[in-house]
C-alpha cells in the first residue's frame, strides 16, 4: 500500500461518510454542509484519476456555486421561522435492499469487465489538450454549450423573477 | 488546421445555424422592444420557414459533419441523411403550427412581456431536437438532449401563477434530472467498454467482439431509460400525465409531438447505427447479436400501449386523457421499431406525420374550449357539439382519426404499422395492438358522447371563433381527411426518406 | 500517478485536513468546563434576539443563479484561453462566438433588471396576521423592502 493508495482511501472515506451524513442528517442545513465534504472528496478522487481540470471544476462550480444556491434555497423557504427544517427518511428497509442489489451489481460488473483502457501516460496537465479538442473536434459542442447556457440563464431568470402575469 | 472539412460541415448544418441565429435575434428583439412583443412570433416564423426551405432543398445532401480528426477520418458528430431531414421537417412544421397555436392561446397572451422568453425557449427546444435527430455521437446526443430538456422544463412551468403549472415543471425537472443522469451513466459505461463515443466506431467495436455482454446490456438499459423518458414509454412515463395536464396547452401539444419525434429519431438512429451490421435485400436489419433488442422493445411497446389506453379510460380531464392517449400512441410507434426493417421505419415516418396533424388538432380544440369556458373537464363539454357544430364535427374527426378508423388519416398510419408487423410475422403483437385500438375507441367516443348526446346542466354558451381559429382548424382538418383517401404522396415521400448514412 | 497540478491540489487538500485534525485533537485533549456564560452565542453578555434563520430575499437567489451560469461559462472558456493562440484567427472566432452569446445573456439580465438591486416595482409584503412577534415590531412605514423580506 503506497502513499497514493492511502490518499485514495482517505478521500473515498471522506466522500462516503459525508454522503451518508447528507442522507441521514435531520437538519437540512447540516445536510447541505456535509454535501460540501462529499464534493470535496470527489474532487480529490478526480485528481487521483489524473483529471485535474475536472477537479477544479468540481471545486469551482459545485462547492462555489451549487452549494451556495442550495443554502439560499433553504433560506428562501417560506415558513422558515415557524417550521423546523427537518428531513426525515421513510421506507428505509426497501431502500437498503434495492441499493444493496444495485451496489452488488455494480461491483460485480466492475470486476468482471474487460475495460477498454487507454495505456497512455497521465499528461502533465489535461487542460491544454481539453482546450485543443474543444476548439477542433468538438467545436460544435463548444458553441452549442454557449447557447445551452444562454437558454438556461434566460429560463432560470424567467422562473425566478417576480413579475407576474396579467 | 484543415478548414475545408469545417466549411463542409457548416454547409451541411445550414438549417440548424439558421435556427440558432433566429434564437439570438429573438433575444435581441426582445431586448430592444421591451413593451411590444408583436414582432417576435413573426421573426420566429421567418426563421422556421427559411430553415425549412433549406432542409427541403438540401434533402439529398448526405455526409458527416464535424469529423473526428484524431480518432478516425470517417465519422463525425453529426450524420446528415434523409431520415434525419424527414424528422427535421416534421419538427419545423410542428413548430410553425405551434407558433400560431401560441399566438391564439389566451394563457400565452396573458404572459405579456414574457412572450419574448417564451419564443426564445421554444427555439432552444427546436435547436436541441434538430441536433438530436442527426446526432451520431453519444456526447452530441447528450448535449442536444439537455438543450431540449432545459428549455422544456422552463416552458412546462411558464404560467407562474397557476399552482398546477409549477407542479408540472417541478415533476418534469426532477424525473428528467434522474433520467439524464442515468443515461449519462450508461454512456460512460459504453465508453469504458468500447473506448469511443461515436456510434459508428461503437458498431465496429461491437462487431469485433470481446465485449462483456452483461455490462453492455446494463448500460444499454440505462440509455434506453433516458430515451424512453423523452418518448414517455412505460415504465418511464410517470411524468407525462401531470406535466401534460399542468403545462400550457401549446407546450403540451409541442411536447407530445415534436419532443416525441426527436426521441424516436434518436432511438432508431442509435439502434440502426450502433447495432446493425447489414440490411438485407428485403429491408430487414441484421443486428449484432449482443443484445436482445427485439424482446426489450416488444415488452416496452406492449406495456406502453396497454397502460396508456387503459389509464385513459378513467380520465375526466381532457388534457390528461390526451396525455395518456399520447403514451398509447408511443406504444404503437414502438411497434414500428420492433420489426427492425425498412418497412417498419417507413410506417413510423408515415404515422408521425399523421399523428402530428391529428394530435395538434385535438389539443387546439381543447385549448379553444378551455380558453372560452375555463374548463378542460369532460362534463363541461356537454352539449357543446350543438352550440358550435364546427368545433364538434372537427373534434369528432380528429378523435376518430386518433382511434384509427377509416376514412381518416389515422387509419392509414395504423394500417402501415400493422402491415409491417404482419410482414415480419409478429401476429401476436399485431393482435394486441388491434385490441388496444378497440379499447381506445371507448374513451375517444366518450368525449363525442358528451358533446352530442349528454344533456347539459344549464345553458351552454356558444363558443365564438375568430377567422384565424377556423382557418387553423381547417388547415389541420383537411390533410387528416384527405390523407385518409389519397395517401400515396406521403407514403412515397416517406419511402424516399429512408436512407441512413452508413458505411 | 498525478498531474503536476494534481500534486499541488492534493497538498492543498491535505493542508486543510491537517487543520481539521489539529482542531479535533485539540478538542479531545483540552479541559472542558462549560458555564452558562461560556455557552452563550456572544460572550459579551448580549443575548441574541429571535432566530438566526432569516428569510432571504428572492433577489439573492436570482443573483446566485446568474453567478452559477457565468461560473460554468468561465469554466468552459478556461481551456479555450490556453490554446486559442495556436489556432490563429480561427481559434479567436470560436471563442468570440461563445463570448458573444455569453454577452447576450449578460445584456438580457441587465435590460430585464435582474442586476439592479433597488427595483422600483416591488409590492410591499403583507404581514402574516397569525404571526405574533415576541418583540414589538418597528413601525412598518420605516421598513424598506429588503429588510422585511
Amino acid at each position: 500500500m503506497n502513499l497514493y493508495d492511502i490518499i485514495f482511501y482517505l478521500f473515498a472515506a471522506i466522500t462516503i461518510v459525508s454522503a451518508f451524513i447528507v442522507v441521514n442528517a435531520k437538519n437540512i442545513v447540516y445536510a447541505a454542509f456535509s454535501l460540501l465534504f462529499t464534493f470535496f472528496g470527489v474532487s480529490g478522487l478526480y485528481v487521483l484519476l489524473g483529471a485535474d481540470f475536472i477537479a477544479i471544476v468540481q471545486v469551482m462550480v459545485y462547492i462555489g456555486g451549487i452549494l451556495v444556491l442550495l443554502l439560499f434555497g433553504v433560506m428562501l423557504t417560506h415558513k422558515i421561522t415557524s417550521v423546523d427544517i427537518k428531513a426525515g427518511s421513510v421506507q428505509t428497509i426497501p431502500a437498503v435492499i434495492i441499493i444493496g442489489i444495485f451496489a452488488a451489481l455494480l461491483i460485480g460488473l466492475m470486476y468482471s469487465t474487460h475495460w477498454a483502457v487507454n495505456p497512455a501516460e497521465i499528461p502533465v496537465t489535461t487542460t491544454k489538450s481539453l482546450g485543443k479538442t474543444l476548439v477542433t473536434e468538438y467545436v460544435l459542442i463548444f458553441e452549442l454549450l454557449g447557447i445551452l447556457l444562454l437558454v438556461a440563464m434566460i429560463g432560470a431568470a424567467t422562473i425566478a423573477r417576480r413579475d407576474g402575469d396579467k | 488546421m484543415d478548414f475545408s472539412s469545417l466549411y463542409d460541415s457548416l454547409a451541411l448544418i445550414k438549417p440548424e445555424i439558421i435556427i440558432s441565429v433566429t434564437l439570438v435575434l429573438i433575444v435581441v428583439l426582445d431586448l430592444i422592444y421591451d413593451k411590444n412583443k408583436k414582432l417576435v412570433p413573426y421573426l420566429a416564423l421567418l426563421g422556421l420557414i427559411v430553415s425549412g426551405i433549406y432542409i427541403l432543398s438540401d434533402i439529398a445532401n448526405e455526409g458527416f459533419a464535424f469529423k473526428m480528426s484524431a480518432t478516425s477520418n470517417k465519422f463525425g458528430l453529426l450524420a446528415l441523411d434523409s431520415f434525419g431531414s424527414y424528422f427535421k421537417l416534421l419538427i419545423i412544421l410542428t413548430s410553425v403550427l405551434i407558433v400560431f397555436f401560441a399566438k391564439h392561446s389566451v394563457e400565452i397572451e396573458n404572459t405579456g412581456k414574457r412572450q419574448g422568453e417564451f419564443y426564445t425557449l421554444l427555439f432552444g427546444m427546436i435547436l436541441g431536437m434538430m441536433f438530436m435527430v442527426s446526432a451520431s455521437d453519444l456526447i452530441m446526443i447528450y448535449v442536444s438532449m439537455e438543450l431540449l430538456s432545459f428549455s422544456s422544463y422552463v416552458l412546462a412551468g411558464f404560467i407562474k401563477l397557476r399552482d398546477r403549472n409549477s407542479e408540472a415543471s417541478l415533476k418534469y425537472i426532477i424525473f428528467g434530472g434522474v433520467a439524464s443522469g442515468v443515461m449519462l451513466f450508461g454512456i460512460s459505461l459504453i465508453y469504458g467498454l468500447t473506448g469511443t463515443t461515436n456510434l459508428y466506431s461503437i458498431n465496429a467495436a461491437l462487431q469485433s467482439g470481446n465485449i462483456n455482454l452483461i455490462v453492455l446490456g446494463f448500460s444499454l438499459l440505462l440509455i434506453v431509460a433516458g430515451i424512453g423518458y423523452k418518448i414517455s414509454a412505460v415504465p418511464f412515463h410517470f411524468w407525462t400525465p401531470d406535466v401534460y395536464e399542468g403545462a400550457p396547452i401549446s407546450i403540451t401539444a409541442f411536447l407530445s409531438v415534436a419532443s416525441k419525434a426527436a426521441g424516436f429519431a434518436i432511438l432508431i438512429r442509435f439502434i440502426k447505427t450502433a447495432f446493425v451490421t447489414n440490411v438485407d435485400g428485403s429491408g430487414n436489419w441484421l443486428l449484432v447479436p449482443v443484445f436482445d433488442w427485439k424482446t426489450l422493445i416488444s415488452v416496452f411497446a406492449i406495456l406502453t400501449m396497454t397502460l396508456g389506453n387503459f389509464a385513459a379510460l378513467w380520465q375526466d380531464n381532457l388534457k390528461r386523457m390526451l396525455a395518456y392517449s399520447s403514451i398509447a400512441h408511443a406504444g404503437y410507434l414502438l411497434l414500428g421499431v420492433v420489426v427492425f426493417s425498412q418497412i417498419g421505419i417507413e410506417a413510423i415516418l408515415i404515422y408521425f406525420a399523421i399523428y402530428m396533424l391529428m394530435n395538434l388538432g385535438s389539443f387546439y380544440i381543447v385549448m379553444l374550449i378551455a380558453d372560452k369556458t375555463g374548463s378542460e373537464d369532460i362534463h363541461d363539454y356537454s352539449g357543446l357539439g350543438y352550440v358550435t357544430p364546427f368545433l364538434g364535427v372537427s373534434f369528432a374527426v380528429f378523435l376518430v382519426s386518433l382511434t384509427g378508423l377509416p376514412p381518416t388519416a389515422g387509419f392509414i398510419g395504423k394500417l402501415y404499422l400493422f402491415i409491417a408487423l404482419i410482414d415480419a410475422k409478429m401476429t401476436t403483437l399485431a393482435v394486441i395492438a388491434v385490441l388496444n385500438s378497440v379499447v381506445s375507441l371507448y374513451y375517444y367516443i366518450r368525449v363525442l358522447k358528451h358533446m352530442f348526446l349528454t344533456k347539459p346542466n344549464g345553458e351552454v354558451k356558444e363558443i365564438k371563433l375568430s377567422t384565424a381559429n377556423v382557418v387553423y382548424v381547417i388547415v389541420l382538418l383537411i390533410p387528416v381527411l384527405v390523407l385518409g383517401i389519397y395517401f400515396s404522396p406521403l407514403v412515397n415521400f416517406a419511402e424516399s426518406c429512408l436512407a441512413f448514412l452508413s458505411f | 500517478m498525478l498531474t503536476e497540478f494534481g500534486k499541488i491540489f492534493v497538498f492543498i487538500l491535505l493542508a486543510g485536513g491537517f487543520v481539521a485534525i489539529a482542531l479535533v485533537a485539540a478538542s479531545l485533549i483540552r479541559p472542558k468546563r462549560p458555564t452558562k456564560e461560556k455557552l452563550k452565542t456572544y460572550e459579551c453578555g448580549e443575548d441574541p434576539v429571535g432566530s438566526p434563520w432569516v428569510r432571504f430575499n428572492i433577489r439573492f437567489y436570482v443573483v446566485a443563479l446568474i453567478f452559477i451560469i457565468f461560473d460554468v461559462e468561465v469554466v468552459m472558456l478556461f481551456p479555450w484561453a490556453l490554446v486559442y493562440k495556436n489556432f490563429g484567427v480561427y481559434g479567436f472566432i470560436v471563442g468570440a462566438i461563445f463570448l458573444l452569446v455569453l454577452f447576450l445573456g449578460m445584456a438580457y439580465e441587465w435590460r430585464k433588471g435582474d442586476l439592479e438591486w433597488a427595483r422600483p416595482k416591488i409590492e410591499p409584503p403583507k404581514m402574516d396576521i397569525k404571526f405574533k412577534p415576541e418583540i414589538a415590531p418597528r413601525p412598518v412605514e420605516e421598513k424598506t423592502v429588503s429588510e422585511v423580506e
